[in-house]
Order: C-alpha cells, then structure tokens, then sequence
C-alpha cells in the first residue's frame, strides 16, 4: 500500500467545472470518504484517481510516483464499481483471475492469491459459478476480491454499497471496513450516503460544486463544521441569523440574545443540533428560548419537536423516547422552553 | 390473449412465405419440357445445378461476395457501433440518423452512384490519371470489387445497427474494470468487450450475410455480366428462359445454403461465447 497525495486537482468539460482545486494527502493505510450530493464531482476525482478522467490541471502521486498521466492499467489501483462490473462470461475464479494473469502473476501463485482473495470474502465456495447465479452482496464481494487479488496500491470505491439492500448494506460496509484495517489499505470510498461516510471513514471529504468543502475526522466534520453547507449537509442544524453583541453574546436580528464560547466578530449565524437541545416547561441554563410546540412527531427511538419562539424562529429538536412522562408532555400547542448549552453552539461567517 | 395477438402476423407469414416456398419446393421437381413446364416428379433441375461448372461457380462467386461484404461489414461496422453505443454526444442521434439515411436511398440509386464513380470515365479513374498512377483506365466496374463494394455499402448500415443496439445494453465499467485490473485497450477489448458483444455480433453477421447472399439490383447493375450471383442468376431462369423448375431449384439451393451458413456461424459463435451468459 501507499500514500496518495493529490495536489490542486481540476477538471473542467468545456465551459463547465467539475473539480476545482482539489487537494489532499491520504496516508498509507488510511481510508478516506468522499461524500457530496451528486454532481459534487466526487466520482469525477475518483475517476481521475483511477485513470479514467485525464485532469485538466493538478498532479497525483501514488507512493511517490507521479501518475496524473499514466494510463489505467499501469496504475495498479483495485477497483469496486457500483454495479459490481464483474466480467458476465468469466467464473468467479476467471474474475479473480484475470487480474493476477494482467499482472504476469505466476501460474501457482496465481491460484494460491486467488483462493486467499475468495476466502477473505468467503465467496470460495462459489468460486465456479458465473456472475449471475450470485446475489448482489455476493457479487459485490467477489468484485472486492478481484480488486484486491492484485495487491494494489490503493483500493478504489465507487458507491460500492448503493445497489445492495438495507441490510446488505451494513454487513458489506462492515467487511470493507474490516478488510480495510486489517490488511492496512489506503482506501478512497465515494459515497452520497452520510451515515455511511461517518462509520466508515478515518477522515472524509465533504464535497459541493465541484470544490471541497471540509476535510477532516467524522467527528471533526459533525462537531465543528466550518461552513454552512458541511454543517446542514451533515446531519441537521438550527441556524440563528445576527450579530455578536460582546464576547459570549450573540444577538438575533429578532433581538433574541443567544449565550456562546467565542467572540468571533464576523460571525452572522449560531447554529445548534436538533439533539442538543433539550425542553422543559421552567427555563432551565443560559439558553432557554421560549415557545409553542407547532409539530411533534414520534418516529420511534426519538421525537421530532417543531417549536415556534415566541421571537418568530422556529427551531427544532430531537428528543430521544425515554417513554413515559418524558414524552407525554410533547403534544401540539404546549409551551416550552427550548434550552441548549452555549458550548454546543458553532459559529459561522456566512 | 398474448398468443391470440400474433394470429394475424402468423397468418400473413404463412401466406405470403410459407406458401410460395413450398409452391416453389414442388415446382423444382417438375419437368422442362420444349420451353414449358410440366407436372412432374424429376430431379432434373438439381442434377443440371450441382453437374454444370457454371452454376456452381455462380454459387461459389455469392458464397465469396457475401463472406467478403459480412467481414468488411466487422471490420468497418464495429468501430462505428462501439463508438456510437458508449457515446454521450449529444450529436448521437444525428449519427444515427445519417446511418438510417443510406437506408432511405434505394439500392438501385446508390448503385448508379457507384457506377459514376468506379466507371472507365468515372471519378477515381480520373484521379489515378490525374495524379499518373495509370494510363489507361483501371477496370473497377462488372468485377468481383465492384460488386462487394457496392453491396457492403447497402449492408453495413443494417450491420451497425444490429450491433449498437445490443452494444448500447452492455455496462462498459466491465471494460474499465478490465483495464484497472491491468489490462491495456486491446486486451480488455479481446478479453472482455467482444465476448459480450457476441450476439450482437452474431445477429449482425447473420443478417448481413443473409441480406449479401440473396442481393439483386447491386450485383446485376454492377457486376453486369462479369460476375454472375445466385440471385440474378435464377431470376434469369423464371424470366428470360421461362425455365420454372430450374430457376425453382436455384431459389431452394439459395434458401437453404443460406439458412445453412447462417445457423452454423451462429451456432459457432454462441458455442464460443455466449452459452455460459445465457441461463
């Protein structure tokens, strides 16, 4: 495995751009997400990555070869395709196969590497059947076991999981994950699915519009975005619009004063989790804003609270279902107040 | 009710294919006799085909003209085809429509326009003089050349298309797959694209040598009386020697050397590559 270091990376077709200065270094054995809505241009860098896209401006390095112009076959990248792309005329085995034969593998330790890249995903029971006695999850894996047969220097993931089920879902994305650690892959995973990125990645890269957003840990990413884009692509956020007053006081343009950590002043909007706050009839901390519940809607393991401020925002909150008395309050039209910590505010510029 | 809609077409079919074959079938059997055909049971007219050397050099020359237009056909088609199947251009349906024009032209029409330009005073023969290939001019017209010219470009159009249209079902990530997994362009091409393209490609060849085999208007306007096909050939026999049987015979030989060929070619080719995609 090695180290990819992709440096201001641009494509553009004709008049439109799909990258635009796209940097980023991915260490040996870190797997990094992509997650943008399409037409981020998240597949397009991917694909410039692999070879199939030749980049209008940029270098990337593999290792520390320069392969911005090298063509596919020479890159030694392992590919996951969304629709599997497993040859239709070729075994399970010949699928495996042929990538070591492209490598010049020798014949016995060809049908050694083969075996171990089936046994990883335990696919060698079906090794003689054709691609289209296998299930969706099954052919994904044997895609993943191609991939991997020819040691690559990166593994390459194109919305590998978004054909499969729910279900299958999680338990391929578990074995990728596990395969991943294990064999210590640098790894790029493109995906739209945010809960997806967020279990998988060490470090993802949030895209829109053809730039990156936000690179950094999952964690990073939820807790501290730094734009507003990242903070409503990732998960949900109440946005309050104004102004800081003084250190630790942000004021609404409604003239509601809001407690925070920081002086910032060119921040314009204050935003807080749906899960952070909590509600309760008596104001309870710095932050209680007072309203009316307008919706409050159960959807099992939490509630989903809509509450007008008396100020005229309206804010929601995500109460997790403790049962009982908890909940029972939460109906239509009761007053609340709704109470957040100023720690568990993020500050935006924009 | 699925099978009761197709009763019209079945009926149309029978009409108008199965019934003049098999009237053919019965005529081939009966005699010739002073100009006039005879009911009769005789295998005459099948021992005159297979015993006279003319004939059978008409049936070896459509057997050769119809091989030579069904490769040129590959050979030009397939390019065009895999080009337009993995195309995104938005110029696509402008491509298509310039091959379904040729189409809209009758046989007849584009093979005057291939004897203007392969003719003694015609346009390449001017250029060769022009330019002091040759003095006199090359013989092109009534030649085994001018006839698989003019018929692979009557039959490519319908070769292409055959082609494109299964092409256009084939996921091409298989070919980047292929090439990922370290394989250059010819490879992945050989190894991967052309064995899943192989009923396209079946279907494609065997139409077009069906269509090369019993061409007309193209082989008569330009062979002329240099190379005689199967086609022209028994046409002659109903109209101009009035000679029923034998022109019967020639019709029977035609339809099942053809049916022949183009079951074994396809035969060959499902056997190579398809029967394991197939379930």
């Amino acid at each position: 495995m090695a180290k990819v270091s992709i440096e201001r990376l641009k494509k553009t077709f004709g008049s439109a751009v799909a990258v635009s200065d796209f940097s980023l270094d991915i260490a040996d054995g870190e797997l990094v997400a992509f997650l943008g809505p399409s037409g981020c241009g998240k597949t397009t860098t991917l694909r410039m990555i692999a070879g199939f896209i030749e980049p209008t401006a940029g270098t990337i390095r593999i290792g520390d070869d320069d392969v911005t112009h090298m063509p596919v076959h020479k890159r030694n990248t392992g590919m996951v395709f969304q629709r599997y792309a497993l040859f239709p005329h070729m075994t399970v085995s010949q699928n495996v196969m042929f990538g070591l034969e492209m490598h010049k593998v020798e014949a016995a330790e060809r049908d050694k590497r083969m075996r171990a890249a089936l046994d990883m995903v335990r696919m060698s029971q079906f090794h003689d059947r054709y691609p289209r006695q296998l299930s969706g999850g099954q052919q994904q894996r044997v895609a993943i076991a191609r991939a991997l047969a020819i040691q690559p220097r990166v593994f390459l993931l194109d919305e590998p999981l978004s054909n499969l089920d729910a279900k299958l879902r999680l338990e391929v994305r578990e074995e990728i994950r596990d395969l991943q650690r294990n064999l210590g892959l640098t790894t790029i995973f493109v995906t739209h699915d945010q809960e997806e990125a967020l279990a998988i990645a060490d470090r993802m890269a949030i895209m829109y519009d053809g730039k990156v957003q936000q690179i950094g840990s999952p964690e990073a990413l939820y807790e501290r975005p730094t734009n507003l884009f990242v903070a409503d692509f990732l998960g949900k956020m109440n946005f309050f619009e104004g102004s800081i007053m003084e250190a630790g006081k942000f004021r609404t343009k409604n003239q509601r004063d809001i407690a925070i950590v920081g002086a910032d002043r060119d921040t314009k909007k204050v935003g807080v989790r749906p899960e952070r706050v909590t509600l309760s009839a008596e104001p309870q901390g710095p932050n209680a804003l007072a309203g009316v519940i307008d919706t409050a809607i159960y959807l099992g393991s939490i509630i989903d609270v809509r509450i007008r401020l008396d100020s005229g925002e309206s804010v929601s909150a995500q109460i997790s279902n403790r049962g009982g008395e908890h909940i029972q309050h939460l109906s239509d039209g009761a007053r609340m107040h709704a109470c957040f910590d100023p720690a568990d505010c993020v500050l935006f510029s924009e | 009710m699925g099978a009761s809609l197709a009763f019209p077409a079945s009926i149309m079919v029978l009409i108008v294919m199965l019934v003049p074959i098999l009237m053919l079938f019965r005529y081939s059997f009966n005699h010739f006799d002073n100009g006039m055909m005879v009911e009769g049971f005789t295998l005459d007219s099948y021992l005159k085909f297979f015993g006279d050397p003319y004939y059978r050099d008409v049936f070896l020359n459509t057997v050769y003209v119809a091989a030579v237009c069904t490769i040129l056909s590959l050979i030009l088609g397939f390019p065009v085809a895999y080009f337009l199947a993995k195309s995104q251009s938005r110029y696509k349906s402008l491509f298509i429509i310039l091959l379904v024009f040729p189409l809209m032209v009758g046989n007849v029409v584009r093979a005057a326009g291939w004897m203007i330009i392969l003719g003694n005073a015609g346009f390449v023969n001017y250029f060769l003089q022009l330019f002091g290939f040759t003095d006199q001019p090359v013989q092109m017209m009534y030649t085994p050349f001018a006839v698989i010219v003019g018929t692979t470009g009557v039959v490519l159009p319908y070769f292409i298309l055959t082609l494109q249209s299964v092409l256009e079902g084939i996921d091409f990530s298989v070919e980047e797959a292929a090439q990922s997994l370290g394989a250059n362009f010819f490879v992945s091409f050989y190894r991967v694209v052309l064995p899943i393209a192989a009923p396209g490609v079946a279907a494609g060849t065997v139409l077009v040598f069906i269509l090369c085999m019993n061409a007309y208007a193209t082989p008569v306007l330009l062979g002329g009386t240099g190379i005689t096909m199967m086609a022209p050939a028994l046409y002659d026999q109903i109209t101009k020697a009035a000679n029923w049987p034998f022109g019967a015979s020639l019709a029977l030989v035609l339809v099942v050397a053809t049916l022949a060929m183009a079951t074994l070619s396809n035969w060959f080719i499902h056997r190579r590559y398809v029967k394991t995609m197939v379930s």
